[in-house]
């Protein structure tokens, strides 16, 4: 049975790759293989039995396909289990940047599922919150339990992301379970487990670290997020499309504007609206405008780390001019209300955008002198150099991406290989560094602002005139992915709307969740004091992750 | 009472408690010997105080030997500031082993350990006062045994064996040493007394000096834990009930120096410099090396036996600077650095005895020494843990207890060698003097670590967490160790004059001149003091206290020459009086600013989460891990396990690291002469073929040999 | 090695002149809208707009409830009456009064009116620690702000501190989720009095849009008493100062008739 039945004719491209797929896959596969267009590219959908899973996903691990991540759907009757998977070659089986989504279904009474945790390690974090939100079983994973939702605050049996759970109930609250204890692995004499958080020095997110240890170097990280947990993909179940936007934009502020255009990118594809070019460059150069602030607040956050004082008051100063440009010039500082299903939400005035795009350049410019000095402090790389290592082949093998994945080689960008907005028009490099330390991050970082400038100044020469926003908008049922290359990594959101045209389901896979993942790697075997400063290096987000 | 008499009703209260030991029911043992032994450490403090302060000493004859000459006993001035400190120490570990011994009440015989304990007893007066060597080397090796078969009393367990059979086997070598000393200065005397020693010991030749001097140090040294033979130490405490253990460092290992001070600065004079300088540096590695494997010790018994190891390294230090300055024609400066030694030798018995009673109760109502597994115990056991807190201030040398005082004194003699002409020897003064130095910090870091992972924080086992505070028979005799420790430390110009005067019969007496200036004297010329000197300290306040308190001030000065009037001064009397001023103001002050405030008292702020756990606290491993990594290159620990345990790629289960740390004085010493004795011994066992013939071949070659050499003899 | 001082002291000043004069430079504050009289019908198209019901008609005006404003600006942009817009920034009162209010270890000497200030001892010298309870980074980021040259906290005698133990104002962020809830109330029981409580962006008072669900409260006067709410999505530095401002006793409420200002 097809959910997809939209009355719409396929493009003659998909049909031949569509036949160019089947043909290739036939001996593997009994199910069936729909091929349907999104946004500018068709997304293959290939019906599979479980046992088939880890062969297929291999299949397309070879030829290049990246795993983005489960998406779990409770339908009527059935579980629905998307497996996400874009490539990054163009080979003449995937054809022109078809997407493939691996899909498992079997009746709600079937809890328990297969896990693909070893042919593929980063989809662990994936199957852990399918358990604790939806119940389901993944057998063959390790690990199951504690994640989403703590165990030692919350009673077993509840699975609040299944539709019977009503997202209003009050919860009673319990103490804290007295027999719960938090699993420690290490075994030496003397160690214990240091606690950091949830609540810590200064400024910061909420977030709990346990870090085991004999004393002076850190034994093992075990970080535990969820605490800023606000169960957005539940609470999104049955609002509008222009709420839930909403929340897309708020569950993390400090990347506003590529989430929520990600979340509209995806209504456009259900609905197959068509963006006019104005607001697509514009599109383009406000994304920008957030990277450049976002990396420029990261490398404040790494000078502050290492206590460089005056340094990190300077790119504090660059940060709010950076601040105070986007608010003056969008009316708020961090680009909320902005990006919507067709476009966006207001037009700015040619003067306005020729100043603000001026200022950045002259930000940049000071923010290249601040790199020259920075790279002259000895004391400042010391902490920086060879601290908090991932090395190129973690970073494969737990999928990373963003910044952090660049500066241990593995280069993948979402605006070079599957472009959105403007991208495939303008010329820009995408960074790599090959050390995975913390100085490479920062260079990457730097790079990347560098490039940032260098996108919204060619967005401006380029940009047209014309409506800011599609006149007709229709948003009928159907579901779709729309993805950004976040400020800090590729971003995915998952809608599926509903005959009345309110959201069914919501699914994010923030690029903080990918990489949180792989950070005790680079918080191990380094001494308490290296912590704060690799935290500082990764520069990732809790809230992002916790959602 | 004179002495003679308290020694007789001391040694009679001995054979006394022995014999009702036997006879007395297993139940009332102990209360058997916290009375008789409480009563036989009064007559012992009595006799020992009597020789310390009256003006003459007392000898006696006893039964005459076999070989000429009679047994003699005797004490002088020096041997009775020891039977003093051994009284003081008996006392109270008598008085707590009516508690303690009741947890080996029904496991092992508590007759045979009062009757090993009077004999213990007996045996270590009986050294003190021994005046002929035949008598000094029979109750040395009583003494010896019957603390071997204390420290071995829970024989049940493999491991007290060994440790204990090491301690016998160490202690015999050492007393070997020591008695060829001995035999070797009545070889060149003709005679067994000491009186007949000392006067013939100044006319020995430099060869004979060297050998008895590094015989009797090295032999006595055993006995006191000096390196390179304190391998028995570490492991000898741990084993040991907590009373013995008590005894064991508070009074046996001063026994090693008595027999070093004895041999060394009375029998013989120390005029060459080279065994001055050889005492000072094996008692500074002593001290470190000591206090190094203190920092990094978690069982609570075995980090005091080492900070006993280095205690005894200052006293040592102390002794061989007192040594040098002698050598050197500086008798002032000899004597104070000697008298830094012996008030160190004191304080050390006082704290060490204290501190080791107090892990003993830990370890009975904790059930656990590992600091790892204490903690927490300051609001179970209020009483101990104070105790135990001014034990700890006083080892590490905190202002004003008992071990700032002698400790400070050590390193300020130590100094004064800038007065000395000889730069080998100042060089060699400035470096013991920067050991001595890194060993008081890391005295602190040892103590901090141990009283703040013992007692503070969080319960880190479950007995720890329900664990009773101790009986009073068990917390008086703390109690009045904490008392005495705190006063040794805060009347220092009277224990001075004391010490001085016990230096006195070996020709020392000036350090009371040299440290304790008569600020309180009545006349108006300070004796020997200039007039204006008087008057500048008299405008300092040194007089304050003048008509009330005896003595002869409260200041410990040494004054040097014009350039330098005033080299070092202290005054922990003062200073204690003004330090409880300022708490009181304080206090005062607190109390009127805040009293319309109420105090809330909350959980400890633990960054928000749900719950604290002790797992989640710092262990002492954790804190003394600095230590450990930045003197890895001495400590050497090998690494005994590595390893990580994973299931499907990248999920770990278990990951497992061990060490072992192997003492540096074992694998330098130990291991290297066990490596070569079974190499020799293996050369040896080639003669054990098992052929009868050859065995019947080398009864032959024997008795050929004897008849040719007899020949010649 | 880059001459750090030579290159801060040539940077210059660039501290705001905030509280002594008003700071109007471009961009340093979203805004918040104005209430105005109903004209005819599209009045009530624009108080439908608003998607946390933060517009409310009271007879003919259009009043807002600051506190539930989220910023989305659809009563601006896109209507055919838009509101009218306002920049400004001292946006802090005092909240509710304690009727509805849960007193969580609250000593019976410590009763107080919110919004009372602490005292003039803390006028020049107040230590406030940072509670994050679920929020999105952007109320987080603007505190983070305070620190920055442009507005440095410091010169006005505010520090943030590490503790709570220290702490004379507890400034939380974030809607309350539920498994923050005992970290902030560890957070609040374990300062010690006087202390007050400083709610900071349209989540903390009222859950913004995430609450109030089974896991976010309806802003975080639910979990502990809160003393003065500054609203907005996030309020921007100044308005945070502002906040921490009237705490301190140095400066007054949002007057209501007024607006913002």
């Amino acid at each position: 049975m097809s959910y997809y039945a939209w009355p719409r004719t396929l493009c003659t491209d998909s049909a031949m790759q569509a036949s160019a797929i089947t043909f290739r896959v036939p001996e593997q596969l009994s199910g069936r293989v729909d091929v349907l267009p999104e946004g500018d590219r068709s997304r293959c959908e290939l019906h599979c039995e479980a046992g088939q899973l880890q062969e297929l996903s291999r299949w397309l691990r070879r030829r290049g396909f990246v795993f983005v991540g489960l998406i779990v759907e409770q339908e009527a009757e059935r579980w629905l289990l998307r497996y996400v998977f874009y490539p990054t070659q163009r080979t003449p089986e995937s054809g022109d940047s078809s997407w493939v989504h691996l899909l498992i279904s079997q009746p709600l009474a079937q809890t328990r599922f297969a896990s693909a945790i070893e042919t593929i390690p980063g989809i662990d974090w994936h199957e852990r919150e399918a358990e604790d939100l939806f119940g389901l079983v993944f057998e063959g994973h390790p690990k199951l339990g504690d994640f989403v939702l703590h165990d030692d605050a919350w009673q077993e049996g509840v699975a609040p992301m299944r539709k019977e759970f009503d997202a209003h109930t009050a919860v009673s609250h319990r103490a804290p379970d007295p027999h719960w204890r938090p699993k420690r692995i290490v075994h030496a004499a003397g160690a214990f487990a240091m606690p950091i958080g949830p609540v810590y020095t200064g400024v910061a997110e909420s977030a709990h670290f346990l870090l085991e240890t004999v004393g002076e170097d850190v034994i093992r990280a075990l970080p535990r997020f969820y605490y800023k947990h606000r169960a957005v993909e539940k609470i999104a179940e049955g609002r509008w499309p222009e709420d839930v936007l909403l929340l897309a934009e708020r569950f993390n502020g400090i990347s506003a504007f590529a989430h929520g255009l990600a979340f509209a990118q995806a209504l456009e594809a259900i609905g197959e609206t068509e963006v006019p070019p104005r607001a697509r460059t514009l599109r383009t150069l406000l994304a920008e405008l957030e990277r450049l602030r976002h990396h420029v607040g990261l490398i404040h956050d790494i000078c502050e780390s290492t206590a460089l004082t005056v340094a990190a008051s300077q790119a504090a100063i660059l940060e709010e001019e950076l601040l105070r440009l986007c608010g003056a010039l969008t009316g708020h500082r961090y680009l909320f209300g902005l990006a919507t299903c067709g476009g966006l939400t207001r037009d700015f005035r040619d003067a306005d955008l020729s100043s603000a795009v001026a200022r950045s350049g002259e930000i940049l410019r000071r923010l290249t002198e601040l790199e020259i000095k920075l790279i002259k402090t000895s004391s400042f790389l010391d902490r920086l150099e060879e601290v908090g290592i991932i090395t190129a082949k973690e970073a494969q093998a737990y999928g990373l991406v963003g910044p952090i994945a660049r500066a241990s080689g593995v280069a993948r960008d979402l605006r070079r290989v599957q472009p959105y907005a403007t991208y495939a028009q303008h010329t820009f490099e995408v960074p790599q560094e090959s050390e995975g330390d913390g100085y490479a991050r920062l260079r990457v970082l730097l790079a990347e602002a560098r490039e940032s400038t260098r996108i919204i100044s060619q967005a401006l020469s380029v940009l047209p005139g014309g409506p800011v926003r599609a006149e007709s908008i229709a948003c009928g049922p159907g579901a779709a992915l729309g993805w950004t290359e976040a400020p800090l990594g590729a971003a995915f959101h998952w809608v599926r709307l509903n005959e009345e045209g309110r959201v069914s389901r919501y699914r994010i896979i923030p690029p903080s969740f990918v990489n949180w993942h792989a950070f005790y790697l680079a918080a191990e075997a380094f001494a308490f004091q290296d912590f704060p400063i690799i935290l500082a290096s990764f520069g990732l987000s809790v809230t992002e992750n916790d959602r | 009472m004179t002495e003679a008499t308290a020694v007789a009703v001391f040694f009679v209260l001995c054979g006394l408690g022995a014999l009702l030991g036997l006879v007395t029911k297993q139940e009332r043992n102990p209360v058997l010997l916290a009375l008789i032994g409480a009563a036989a450490a009064l007559a012992a403090c009595v006799a020992g105080a009597h020789a310390l302060f009256a003006a003459q000493p007392f000898a006696a004859h006893l039964w005459p030997l076999p070989t000429g000459g009679t047994l003699r006993i005797g004490l002088d001035r020096l041997s009775g500031l020891f039977l003093l400190i051994v009284g003081a120490v008996f006392l109270p570990t008598s008085v707590f082993s009516a508690g303690y011994l009741r947890r080996y009440l029904s496991h092992y015989s508590l007759r045979s350990f009062t009757v090993l304990y009077f004999g213990l007893f007996a045996s270590i007066t009986a050294v003190i006062i021994a005046r002929d060597v035949f008598s000094f080397l029979l109750t040395w090796e009583l003494m010896s045994i019957t603390s071997y078969l204390l420290v071995n009393f829970e024989y049940e367990r493999e491991q007290n064996v060994r440790a204990g059979y090491l301690m016998l086997a160490m202690g015999e070598g050492g007393t070997l040493a020591a008695a060829l000393a001995l035999l070797l200065l009545a070889s060149a005397a003709g005679a067994l007394d000491f009186s007949a020693l000392k006067a013939a010991g100044g006319s020995l030749s430099p060869e004979m000096r060297w050998s008895v001097f590094l015989l009797s140090f090295f032999g006595f040294g055993v006995k006191a834990g000096l390196v390179p033979f304190n391998s028995w130490l570490p492991r000898a405490h741990p084993v040991a009930p907590a009373n013995i253990s008590a005894l064991l460092s508070g009074v046996i290992l001063n026994l090693g120096i008595y027999g070093i001070v004895r041999v060394n600065l009375d029998l013989l004079r120390p005029d060459l410099m080279g065994t001055g300088v050889v005492t000072l540096i094996v008692g500074t590695i002593s001290a470190f090396v000591g206090i190094l494997y203190a920092t990094t010790e978690n069982d609570t018994k075995g980090m005091l036996a080492h900070s006993s190891i280095e205690n005894m390294g200052i006293v040592t230090a102390g002794l061989g600077a007192g040594f040098i300055f002698t050598a050197a024609g500086r008798p002032a400066l000899a004597a104070i650095a000697l008298v830094a030694a012996l008030y160190h030798m004191t304080n050390h018995s006082i704290y060490k005895a204290l501190l080791f009673l107090g892990a003993g109760t830990v370890d009975y109502r904790a059930g656990t020494r590992d600091l790892d597994r204490l903690g927490g115990l300051i609001h179970r056991m209020p009483w101990t843990a104070l105790f135990f807190l001014i034990g700890s201030l006083s080892i590490a040398a905190i202002y004003p207890f008992s071990g700032f005082a002698s400790e400070w004194l050590t390193l300020q003699a130590l100094l004064r060698s800038a007065e000395l002409s000889s730069t080998g020897i100042k060089i060699v003064f400035a470096l013991c003097g920067v050991g001595l130095a890194l060993t008081a910090a890391l005295a602190v870091t040892c103590f901090v670590k141990a009283f703040a992972m013992g007692f503070l924080g969080l319960a880190r086992s479950e007995q720890a967490g329900e664990a009773a505070e101790a009986p009073a028979s068990m917390l008086a005799p703390m109690g009045a160790l904490a008392v005495t420790s705190f006063i040794l430390g805060v009347v220092p110009t009277f224990v001075i004059p004391t010490l001085s005067g016990a230096l006195a019969p070996l020709g020392n007496p000036q350090a009371t001149a040299a440290l304790v200036p008569p600020f309180f004297a009545q006349e108006t010329d300070h004796a020997g003091l200039p007039a204006d000197f008087a008057a500048e300290f008299h405008d300092l306040g040194a007089q304050v206290g003048e008509r009330i308190i005896p003595g002869r001030g409260l200041v410990v000065l040494h004054r040097g020459g014009a350039a330098n009037p005033v080299v070092f001064a202290m005054s922990t009397s003062y200073g204690v009086v003004v330090l409880v001023l300022l708490l009181l103001i304080t206090w005062l002050v607190l109390a009127r600013v805040s009293h319309r405030r109420r105090i809330r008292r909350e959980v400890p702020w633990a960054g928000g989460v749900r719950q604290l756990f002790p797992e989640m606290t710092y262990t002492a491993t954790g804190f003394s891990n600095p230590v450990r990594v930045v003197f890895d290159a001495i400590l050497r620990p090998r690494t005994v396990e590595d390893t990580e345990e994973t299931v499907s790629a990248h999920f770990r289960v278990a990951i497992k690291r061990s060490e072992e740390p192997t003492h540096l004085v074992d694998r330098f010493v130990l291991e290297g002469l066990t490596r070569t004795l079974n190499v020799v011994a293996a050369w040896f066992a080639r003669m054990h073929h098992g052929r009868v013939n050859a065995y019947v071949a080398y009864v032959l070659v024997t008795l050929l040999v004897f008849l040719v050499a007899s020949a010649f003899v | 090695m880059a001459n750090w001082v030579f290159s801060g002291l040539r940077m210059g000043v660039k501290t705001t002149r905030y509280p002594r004069r008003a700071d109007e430079t471009p961009g340093v504050t979203p805004g918040l809208p104005l209430g105005r009289s109903l004209t005819g019908g599209e009045g009530r198209e624009v108080v439908a707009r608003c998607p946390t019901g933060a517009l409310m008609t009271d007879g003919d005006n259009i009043t807002i409830d600051y506190r539930r404003c989220v910023h989305c600006f659809r009563c601006a942009r896109g209507a055919s009456d838009p509101l009218p817009w306002q920049g400004g920034y001292q946006w802090a009162r005092a909240a509710a009064p304690p009727a509805q209010r849960r007193q969580v270890g609250v000593a019976a000497e410590e009763e107080r009116t919110p919004g009372q200030p602490l005292g003039t001892a803390f006028a020049r010298s107040l230590h406030v620690r940072v509670v994050d309870a679920g929020d999105c980074g952007a109320c987080l980021r603007e505190v983070k702000q305070l620190s920055n040259p442009y507005y440095n906290l410091h010169r006005l005698g505010f520090f943030i501190t590490p503790t709570p133990r220290q702490a004379d104002v507890l400034l939380v962020v974030g809607p309350g989720t539920d498994q923050m809830r005992t970290a902030l109330e560890k957070a609040y029981a374990a300062m010690p009095t006087p202390r007050r409580v400083l709610a900071v962006g349209a989540c903390a008072l009222s859950g913004g849009v995430f609450g109030p669900s089974f896991m976010c409260s309806d802003g975080i006067g639910s979990i502990i008493p809160v003393d003065a709410e500054v609203p907005g999505n996030p309020p921007p530095p100044l308005a945070i100062l502002h906040g921490l401002l009237l705490l301190a006793g140095r400066a007054g409420e949002r007057r209501e008739e007024e607006g913002p200002t």
